[in-house]
């Protein structure tokens, strides 16, 4: 991969605009919502937004890998921020870039639906992001808690056990519309910035 | 010239035992033998990465003390003995399983473990060496692009808030908070790209070259080699036992 010094300086502020909304949106929204308490709003959020900046990114820097570089750079910016080193959002990061780097790939050339997919990919990535990390940091003994914590649930509102599976489908689909929408938006805001910076 | 050139005169360059790669070779390692870990032998992962941080990243231990991690550990500890295995014995009045407090104690054993090891590898390579890692796998220029967005993130940040202020002062917020928010965005990314503009020119006017490397590539030690092995042997021993 080579890139120029003004795609390379793009790269590098898109990476910035990423990791600025991590740093502060995100701990922002991370005290609110501590980890353990929200495992849907969080996440959707930030990806939400950071997918739409990553793709507006793509736009000034047509080039397959810019929207991977500019993840590794939003990755490396929280790793090094006051906040401390937490695995789960460097790892979330990264792969969102790369399905989106994945998306665009299929796509070919710049298309309003291949940042539609690209953006559906990288949310999509949310909703098994929380299994993947939960088994990587604590063991495959963490989906016995949960499948505790859904009886118990289940029990204590004395609804069907199906309804469980049913809500996880909709939260799943939920998750690839935020992506289909942040690419789509994606696409017009990068129209936008182009017309604002010819002005 | 000849002086200067004999090496026993020049200051010397402080001794690295680990590089870069020997760092996150650790953090790789730590995950995998966690992961292959089971129940009691993962105490060993963990005071092994104990250990290590306090022989080579001190700092990185104060990530113990920090109430996050125990907003992730005593949770579980506290709700696996109610949700994991057959609940057999009573303690205050609640119905307890022994099988889940040892599980949820593992669970946390592991997590702790990880959670150390990254922290290691973010406190003790510097942005500059992480930046060489990467020009080291072929993604030229990111060194370049990285000290970049160092630079602006502060500048990005304070245009991200004020400009958020003056909409927020002017009622963007109260309607149609979707189209607020992109005009916000379209806000900062244009002023960003502006910035850049200037940087660009500033770098062309200097001939900087992007595929020029960074500093000298990052050296494997013996050290890394001796880490290589000892974790390459310990995730054998782990597969197989």
């Amino acid at each position: 991969m080579r890139f120029s010094v003004r795609e390379l300086v793009y790269i590098a502020i898109f990476g910035a605009i990423w990791g600025a909304l991590e740093l502060t949106l995100g701990s922002y929204l991370h005290v609110i919502f501590p980890p353990l308490a929200d495992t849907f709003l969080v996440g959707l959020i930030m990806a939400f937004l950071g997918v739409i900046v990553a793709l507006v990114g793509r736009h000034f820097v047509p080039r397959t890998g810019s929207v991977f570089l500019i993840g590794i750079i939003t990755a490396i910016l929280k790793m090094i921020s006051i906040g401390g080193v937490q695995v789960g959002p460097l790892v979330a990061i990264l792969a969102e870039s790369l399905l989106m780097e994945l998306g665009l790939w299929v796509a070919r050339k710049p298309r309003r639906w291949g940042f539609v997919l690209a953006g559906a990919l990288a949310i999509a990535w949310n909703f098994f992001h929380k299994f993947i990390m939960m088994y990587i940091l604590y063991g495959k003994g963490i989906y016995d808690v949960y499948v505790g914590m859904v009886k118990q649930g289940v029990s204590l509102l004395r609804i069907d056990a199906s309804y469980a599976l049913a809500i996880i489908v909709i939260l799943f689909l939920i998750r690839i519309l935020a992506g289909a929408l942040a690419g789509w938006i994606g696409w017009d805001l990068g129209r936008v910035v182009r017309g604002r910076l010819a002005r | 010239m000849a002086v200067l050139r004999d090496s026993r005169l020049l200051p010397a360059a402080p001794r690295v035992l680990f590089s870069a790669y020997g760092y996150l070779l650790f953090f790789v390692g730590t995950v995998a033998t966690a992961i292959l870990a089971r129940e009691a032998e993962v105490v060993f992962v963990l005071l092994a990465t104990i250990v290590f941080a306090g022989l080579f990243s001190g700092k990185a231990l104060t990530l113990l003390f920090r109430w996050q991690i125990w907003l992730f550990v005593l949770p579980t500890l506290a709700l696996s003995p109610l949700l994991i295995g057959d609940r057999a014995f009573s303690l205050w009045g609640l119905m307890l399983s022994q099988e889940g407090f040892w599980a949820g104690l593992w669970m946390v054993t592991r997590a702790l473990s990880i959670a150390l090891a990254a922290a290691v590898f973010a406190l003790t390579v510097s942005v500059a060496q992480m930046a060489q890692l990467f020009e080291g796998m072929r993604l030229k220029g990111l060194g370049f692009a990285l000290g970049v967005a160092t630079n602006v993130l502060p500048t990005i940040q304070e245009t991200m808030e004020t400009s958020y202020h003056a909409m927020r002062l002017r009622g963007g917020f109260r309607s149609r908070r979707l189209h607020t928010l992109k005009l916000l965005l379209v806000t900062v990314i244009a002023g960003s790209l502006r910035r850049g503009d200037d940087i660009v020119w500033a770098a062309e006017a200097r001939a900087f070259d992007p595929d020029r490397p960074l500093g000298q590539p990052v050296a494997v030690t013996r050290a890394d080699a001796a880490l290589a092995a000892y974790m390459g042997a310990l995730a054998l021993v782990l597969l197989i036992v």
